[in-house]
């Protein structure tokens, strides 16, 4: 008896939820991270989620959740399969998770059907080198005359693939040594000698850069403001402009059109937000906002970039 | 470098802080003593809070729930024979047993002055090797890493050598769990049945509360009675004896501290791995090796002077490189990251007197929570005096929560149950849990390691023996294999002479 009454209870409950237009938000919402605590993504995502909960309507609360696991996959379905009513989004590692989507692995999500809210930033690519090494530049690299090798975390991992790509368009005979943990992991390989270069992605790399225990040869995904070190247009690759990390945010397929478009306003003003931005300044991290339409372009641009290297990826 | 301690230590005891590091300390007694949850759990759930708290602050609630946690941990370790957290699971060995014969109480006294002197010793190592951290971290490199984790597991394998064959078959096992998963050196998925559950491995904090914690609580409901067999004989007083064990063995404190500093300070192989180690080499090092598991006092001292002494070490990798020393550095970083500093070259230099604030934190910490558990050991100890019938629901179901909080993953409950299952068997069967447990945790890094060394080495196994580090730990596990001969030649020579033996 209590029992079809729990029952009758719970569909009256969900009628209810789903006859009110009402306002958005009317209750709290959680920005799933794919990643553990403590990383790159879920920093941003903490520091950015007080200024994203000021500049909702209303005075629901902004709850940031890591669901770590299976390289980001768990969090980017986790995401994906929630319910289309704004109260679940999330962040998304690109190309990190779209690697495996276009390896042909067996994931349940399509990046072309998230619903894309914004996107928090990019993080260029360094292309360096131990800071004692006498190598200069790209040039030495190649003059090396012999089979280079690089750092990496995993096969499949973002920073694996733009070695392939980078290599593979540049000509040099490489390998790859594999399985660092993390940036971290293979930064300290690099310091201590285990290969001659790493892709290592600026944020990961700044605070190296400038204690001179690595120094860069080139960067590619922006453009380099110092004559010693190359960019793709330098070297003639210009097509590997693009290659970066995106942190870009987004929400279930099919979210109606106007709670999109409040998410994506509260969200940029929070990248503009005044206590952000000092976090920012403090911590010497930077965002690159783009709003919801620019956010999709690029995502379409991308997955048509990395397309084109598809053996490459594994 | 002392003034800048000095007003460290006066920036702590504000009264502000002083709240926070007490707060820290509550939480992390709590989160310490309930199985699954740990100072990574708790952490990660005040993260976000240190958001918006000063740097002081924040790292003194940090400091404080790093500082506890191991004094909970081992509470529900010495009374449930479930650790609390996965360092703690050590101190089931010999604490469990005496917490059967009714001598909880002096475990606990003896967990309440080892661990604090343990932290005590970490944090003078620390201070002593901060200038030349980072030249410690960078001696480690892929080879070392496999070095140190057959170090680890020879170890470990040779103290378990009353049943070797068993000790052997408990130890592969091990290493083939370890292998489960996402292979992240050439990038294959292996073992996991087409499951996403197991593509990052099999987690360890879910399989240590299911090996000992639901193990002994399967056997508790089957065999029934209480936890301390004979409940006339439960000392509720024996605390005192506990502390002065502990003061009376100091080398083993010593010993202890400097296994938990040194093997806390390599990544990848942590806490849990530091507290078993200083168990094993105190366990081979007595004169009657054979006593060890079945309640001795030992057995307790020296896994618990590691276990606060690694978080010193742990804290090296971590400041110096960005990489986490164990798992609940890795949340501490993301504390780090969110006040703008960044691991480094540069941090000890910008940030010392908040580091120094926040080793501060974790000594005075260890201490503080030492003095609560004594306080409380009377109500503590009357824990194994509770039927069976009525713990052990109780303790299965707060487990598998504090298993489920981890990372809201409900296969972690799954995995814990099954795991419990084989645990129980092991303990009815008489095979040792300790080799799993070792080969579980060391078995990845064992592997990392070596296939890295073989990329770099292109193949060439000379690359175990380049650089000085490595001569070393080759060096330390010959050694440690010849010396677990020694009792069998021993025992030869006294059979050849019999006159003399007897």
């Amino acid at each position: 008896m209590s029992f079809v009454r729990a029952v009758a209870l719970v569909l009256v409950l969900a009628l209810v939820g789903c006859g009110e237009p009402a306002e958005y938000p009317a209750k709290d919402i959680t920005i799933v991270i794919p990643m553990n605590s403590g990383g790159g993504f879920d920093t941003y995502v903490r520091a950015l989620a007080p200024g994203f909960e000021q500049h909702l309507p209303g005075d629901a609360n902004v709850l940031p959740k890591n669901l770590p696991g299976a390289g980001g996959r768990r969090g980017a379905t986790e995401i994906f399969r929630s319910r289309p009513d704004g109260y679940t989004i999330g962040i998304f590692n690109m190309p990190g998770v779209l690697i495996p989507q276009l390896q042909g692995m067996p994931i349940s999500y399509e990046l072309s059907r998230v619903t894309w809210l914004a996107t928090l930033g990019y993080d260029p690519y360094v292309y360096a080198v131990k800071g004692d090494s006498p190598l200069r530049s790209i040039e030495d690299v190649r003059a090396l005359g012999r089979t280079v090798t690089y750092g990496a975390t995993g096969p499949g991992s973002t920073q694996f693939v733009a070695t392939n790509i980078i290599n593979a368009r540049l000509g040099i005979p490489y390998d790859v040594i594999t399985g660092y943990e993390g940036s971290a992991g293979y930064l300290l390989g690099l310091i201590r000698g285990d290969f001659d270069v790493a892709m290592i992605s600026f944020s990961a790399a700044r605070t190296y850069l400038d204690s001179g225990d690595i120094r860069a040869l080139a960067v590619f995904g922006t453009e380099s403001d110092t004559p010693d070190i190359a960019d793709a247009y330098d070297l003639g690759v210009p097509e590997l402009a693009e290659l970066r990390v995106v942190r870009v945010m987004g929400a279930p397929p099919d979210l109606p059109p106007d709670i999109r478009a409040t998410i994506e306003a509260a969200l940029l003003a929070a990248m503009d937000d005044a206590n952000f931005r000092q976090w920012l300044e403090s911590t010497g991290n930077e965002v690159h906002p783009a709003n919801a339409v620019d956010t999709a372009v690029a995502v379409t641009k991308m997955t048509e970039f990395y397309d084109q290297f598809k053996d490459l990826l594994d | 470098m002392p003034e800048l301690l000095l007003s460290a230590a006066q920036g702590l005891l504000a009264p502000g802080t002083l709240v926070f590091l007490f707060g820290g300390v509550v939480v992390g007694l709590v989160f310490g003593v309930i199985p699954g949850l740990g100072g990574t759990t708790a952490l990660a759930l005040l993260l976000p809070l240190t958001y918006g708290m000063e740097v002081g602050h924040a790292f003194a609630m940090a400091g404080g729930i790093m500082g506890a946690i191991a004094m909970g941990g081992s509470i529900s370790a010495i009374l449930l024979n479930a650790p609390g957290t996965g360092p703690s699971a050590a101190t089931c060995l010999d604490g469990h047993p005496l917490a059967k014969q009714g001598r909880a109480a002096d475990a606990i006294g003896a967990v309440a002055t080892a661990s604090p002197l343990g932290g005590l010793f970490g944090v003078l190592t620390f201070l002593i090797v901060l200038p030349v951290a980072r030249d410690i971290v960078l001696l480690f490199g892929p080879p070392e890493f496999f070095l140190v984790a057959v170090f680890g597991i020879v170890t470990v394998a040779i103290s378990a050598s009353a049943n070797l064959l068993r000790g052997l078959i408990a130890g592969g096992v091990g290493l083939m769990l370890s292998f489960v998963g996402y292979d992240t050196v050439h990038g294959g998925i292996r073992f996991t049945f087409g499951s996403d559950y197991l593509w990052d491995g099999i987690p360890l904090i879910p399989s240590l509360v299911g090996l000992f914690g639901m193990a002994e609580m399967i056997r508790l409901s089957i065999e029934g009675g209480t936890v301390a067999a004979d409940a006339g004989a439960v000392r509720l007083d024996g605390v005192w004896s506990g502390i002065r064990a502990t003061l009376k063995h100091w080398k083993i404190v010593i010993r202890g501290s400097i296994t938990g500093t040194l093997i806390g300070a390599i990544p990848g192989v942590g806490g849990t791995v530091a507290t078993f180690i200083a168990y094993s080499t105190t366990k081979k090092a007595d004169r009657d090796p054979q006593s060890f598991g079945t309640g001795r006092i030992e057995g307790i001292i020296a896994p618990e002077s590691a276990n606060n002494a690694k978080d010193s070490g742990a804290l090296m990798p971590t400041l110096a490189f960005g990489i986490p020393g164990s798992a609940e550095m890795a949340v501490f970083l993301g504390i780090l990251m969110l006040h703008g500093m960044q691991p480094g070259p540069t941090i000890f230099a910008e940030h010392q007197q908040d580091i120094y604030g926040l080793i501060l934190a974790i000594t005075l910490s260890a201490v503080l929570a030492s003095v609560i558990g004594i306080s409380f050991v009377r109500w503590l100890a009357a824990i194994t005096l509770v039927k069976g019938q009525i713990l052990a629901p109780v303790v299965i179901a707060v487990s598998l929560v504090g298993v489920y909080a981890i990372n809201l993953e409900p296969g972690d409950m799954v995995l814990a149950s099954v795991i419990g299952v084989l645990g129980y068997l092991m303990l009815r069967f008489d095979y040792p849990r300790l080799p799993l447990v070792i080969a579980l945790i060391l078995g990845e890094t064992a592997e990392r390691g070596f296939q890295q060394s073989m990329m770099i080495g292109q193949g060439s196994w000379s690359i175990f023996f380049q650089s000085t580090t490595s001569i070393v730990l080759v060096a330390l596990i010959v050694l440690s294999l010849c010396w677990s001969f020694v009792p069998y030649l021993r025992h030869r020579l006294a059979e050849r002479e019999p006159t003399e033996a007897s």
